[in-house]
């Protein structure tokens, strides 16, 4: 007799981010390195050519002062849902959409290091490899053993802590819970944040703080205009940071968000 | 075998054994209020002529209760980034109005309800013009020095007033801050007194009394040890200059010893620099928070072991005082339960249980675990105020040819913070001065072009970072023990091309 194999509704899991209580800190960057066994700068790493699979980004409304306003916008992989775009570019099929998560997932071992994903995709949320990992003497014990450092050449984001995923899940079947049924984690960046801006579930679950999060008026997702569907929300009462996340690229510092808008 | 460490240790017995009747054996701690403090006081009591420097703030005692305070004033201070505890500043946050008064936009001014941009190196005058408002005095001078109106700083005055309860949060040493905050009322209500966590009887009947710096004699000091091992950067408020603590030592032979996580600090000036653990390798207890009202402990637990030849600064200095100290986080831990007061909050579940309902072993247990104890609330009563001693370089001595006011930001030490300097832009990274594009242009330094940053106090290479955020008229420095020896917030300075 062949048994029934029970269907679980997917998880879709995804984050909300409240810019108003980012103060900026970087605790979510050094925390999602440390977690993911991404090494500190090499010599020659600048911010073009660094790994930081989550980076704050300072943007301000582009006025002097006192009508000058700044804000600091966390943006790692947004985890495109529809038409995602570095899925669609890669030869090698390295870059897939889980479709039990929703997470947008990278596999080294596949990937020949081209970057096409980086230049597809709309959020500069991809980065390459331009060195062998190396960690100070001493560090390499404090590497986690859940995450296989990636090797030059080959292109590495955001996976909204992969390994956390399956220690939840290992946790999940150790406790009896049934296998394929989605479980709940919280990623390192999330986990770091100190003013709690950072919150991660399964937006496919009412119940959950993002699915709730993402329905609030002043909710917003970068560059909607495109179709992606992303399932990384932000939230903002200040109208110039709604606006800004519809720019072109994430603006950088020195150069002011509003008058990207004027030329988008 | 012999190693540096011995070396280290039979210097000190020397230097102790020679020390004359008006010559100290010292010991400077950085991060003073743990457990490993009261060693440190312990073995001073008990050392000949020992004394214990506690670098920090003249109101130590003090802590500001954030429930209390509708309006905030700020004068500089990082009150929404790293100043107290996250959690409970974030939890108060939507309570009171944050008026930030800053030359530069820093994050927390980013943050607050209204920023003040006021004239680099100027907070202090804003102080002293408030209290002239406050006494119906013309705010002239203060005017002046910030660059907004006295019509401003008068209704500045009259917000806090009409607004209140208020609190002025200043510099440590701002004796206008303190004058401010008695006149607001806020000293016994926002401004109170906290106790520290229970000692065992035994370390408090015999403990050296913490000194100020600025008391101790010149050319007094024949030892001195410094506990450095936490990182200069992360407390630049307790930093003290190398030319106060230098000219407290004897003229002849005086033997400094750093006990330290890098040789960038004090290492510098030392015979020997004894290398230290860093979390996660080392056990070690957290200070409360400034806005922590009622005492806490809590500790952090060794997560892997530290490398080989690491040395335990709280051995170490016991031992040069000819004490043996082992297992002093456990008799604190045992102290305080026997006192029997507060709660103990496990983050794992999210519980508090009362102390005195749990058994000594499943207390300690808890606190390896990352438990943390509070006290009960205790009736509010204003800080003792200390005598303010001199720990900062002077500020306002004027020097036509040093154009720049100094202003300082955190920077980052740890080699994963590469992230957040290096591989991007979101802070100042060591060894960096920040300039607004004007002024570069002026000097002709470029971005990511080296420099020398000058004071009165010396010269030291950096690496320029152009920024229009950066108001004209100051450098923005990333704070480390070498420029911190060299100024402090508000120096004059100046940025040279190389």
């Amino acid at each position: 007799m062949i048994s029934e194999t029970k269907q679980f509704p997917a998880a879709k899991y995804g984050m909300t981010i409240d810019v108003d209580r980012c103060n900026g800190c970087g605790a979510c960057m050094v925390a999602c390195a440390v977690e993911n066994n991404v090494p500190p700068a090499h010599e020659g790493a600048t911010d073009r050519k660094g790994l930081t699979w989550l980076r704050v980004y300072k943007v301000d409304n582009g006025l002097e002062y006192p009508d000058h306003r700044t804000a600091f916008v966390p943006v790692m992989c947004q985890h495109c849902n529809h038409d995602t775009p570095c899925v669609h570019v890669c030869p090698q099929q390295a870059v897939d959409l889980d479709p039990a998560t929703g997470v947008v997932g990278e596999m080294p071992q596949r990937c020949l290091g081209c970057r096409y994903c980086m230049a597809a995709c709309p959020y500069h949320a991809r980065y390459f490899n331009w060195w062998d990992p190396a960690w100070p003497q001493g560090m390499e014990k404090t590497l986690n053993p859940d995450v296989t450092p990636r090797m030059r050449g080959v292109v590495e984001k955001c996976n909204f802590c992969h390994g956390r995923w399956h220690a939840a899940k290992q946790l999940a079947a150790a406790s009896g819970e049934p296998s394929g049924q989605p479980v709940e984690y919280t990623p390192a960046c999330a986990e770091a944040c100190p003013t709690g801006a950072i919150r991660f579930g399964d937006l496919n679950n009412p119940a959950s703080e993002p699915a709730q999060s993402a329905k609030k008026a002043d909710s917003f997702r970068l560059l909607e205009k495109l179709g992606t569907e992303t399932k990384v929300y932000y939230h903002s009462e200040r109208e110039w940071v709604r606006q800004t996340a519809q720019a072109p690229r994430p603006p950088q510092a020195g150069k002011p968000a509003g008058k990207e808008i004027a030329r988008g | 075998m012999r190693g540096p460490v011995q070396e280290a240790a039979a210097a000190v017995a020397a230097a102790v054994a020679r020390l004359g009747a008006n010559e100290h054996l010292a010991v400077l701690d950085l991060r003073p209020g743990r457990t490993a403090s009261w060693t440190y006081r312990r073995a001073m009591a008990s050392a000949k002529n020992g004394i214990y420097i506690a670098a920090g703030h003249p109101m130590a005692d003090a802590a500001i209760d954030l429930s209390k305070p509708k309006t905030i004033l700020s004068l500089a201070v990082p009150v929404l980034a790293g100043w107290g505890t996250p959690g409970n500043v974030i939890a108060q946050r939507a309570g009171f109005h944050l008026i930030q008064a800053e030359a530069v936009e820093s994050r927390t001014a980013a943050m607050a309800d209204q920023w003040l941009r006021i004239q680099p190196g100027s907070e202090e005058a804003l102080g002293k013009g408030l209290l002239q408002a406050l006494n119906g005095q013309s705010p002239s001078a203060a005017a002046e020095a910030t660059g907004i109106s006295e019509q401003q700083i008068a209704a500045l005055w009259n917000q806090l007033k009409q607004n209140g309860p208020a609190l002025v949060l200043g510099p440590a040493d701002s004796p206008a801050t303190a004058q401010l905050n008695q006149a607001l009322g806020a000293l016994g209500q926002t401004v109170v007194a906290r106790s520290e966590a229970p000692v065992p009887l035994k370390w408090s009947n015999t403990a050296a009394a913490p000194v100020d710096l600025a008391s101790i004699e010149d050319r007094s000091i024949r030892v001195l040890l410094i506990d450095e091992s936490t990182p200069a950067e992360s407390a630049s408020g307790t930093y003290l200059p190398w030319s106060l603590l230098e000219r407290k030592l004897v003229p002849d032979n005086p033997l400094v010893v750093t006990l330290g996580w890098t040789r960038e600090g004090y290492g510098r000036h030392s015979q020997f620099v004894l290398p230290t653990g860093v979390y996660p390798e080392v056990a070690d207890d957290i200070p409360p928070a400034v806005d922590s009202v009622a005492a806490t402990f809590r500790m952090s637990v060794p997560l892997v072991h530290a490398p080989e030849g690491v040395v335990k600064p709280e051995e170490f200095i016991a031992r040069a005082a000819g004490m043996e100290v082992a297992g002093t986080l456990r008799e604190r831990a045992e102290a305080i339960h026997r006192a029997g007061r507060g709660t103990l909050f496990t983050y794992a579940d999210g519980q508090s249980s009362a102390v005195k309902d749990m058994k000594v072993d499943d207390f300690w247990k808890a606190l390896q675990a990352g438990g943390s104890w509070m006290d009960e609330a205790a009736p509010a009563r204003p800080p003792a105020v200390a005598a303010a001693g001199q720990t900062a370089i002077p500020a306002s001595v004027s020097a036509n040819d040093l154009p720049l006011v100094a202003m300082f930001v955190d920077a980052p030490s740890s080699p994963l913070l590469s992230k957040i300097y290096q591989e991007s832009n979101l802070h100042l990274g060591p060894g960096r001065v920040a300039l607004n594009p004007d002024e570069a242009r002026v000097l002709g330094v470029e971005d990511g072009g080296r420099a020398e940053l000058e004071t009165l106090a010396g010269r030291i290479s950096v690496e320029v970072s152009i920024d229009p955020a950066v108001p004209s008229g100051a450098v923005l420095v990333a704070s480390r023990a070498a420029v911190l020896d060299m100024c402090s917030a508000g120096s004059r300075a100046k940025v040279v091309r190389v």
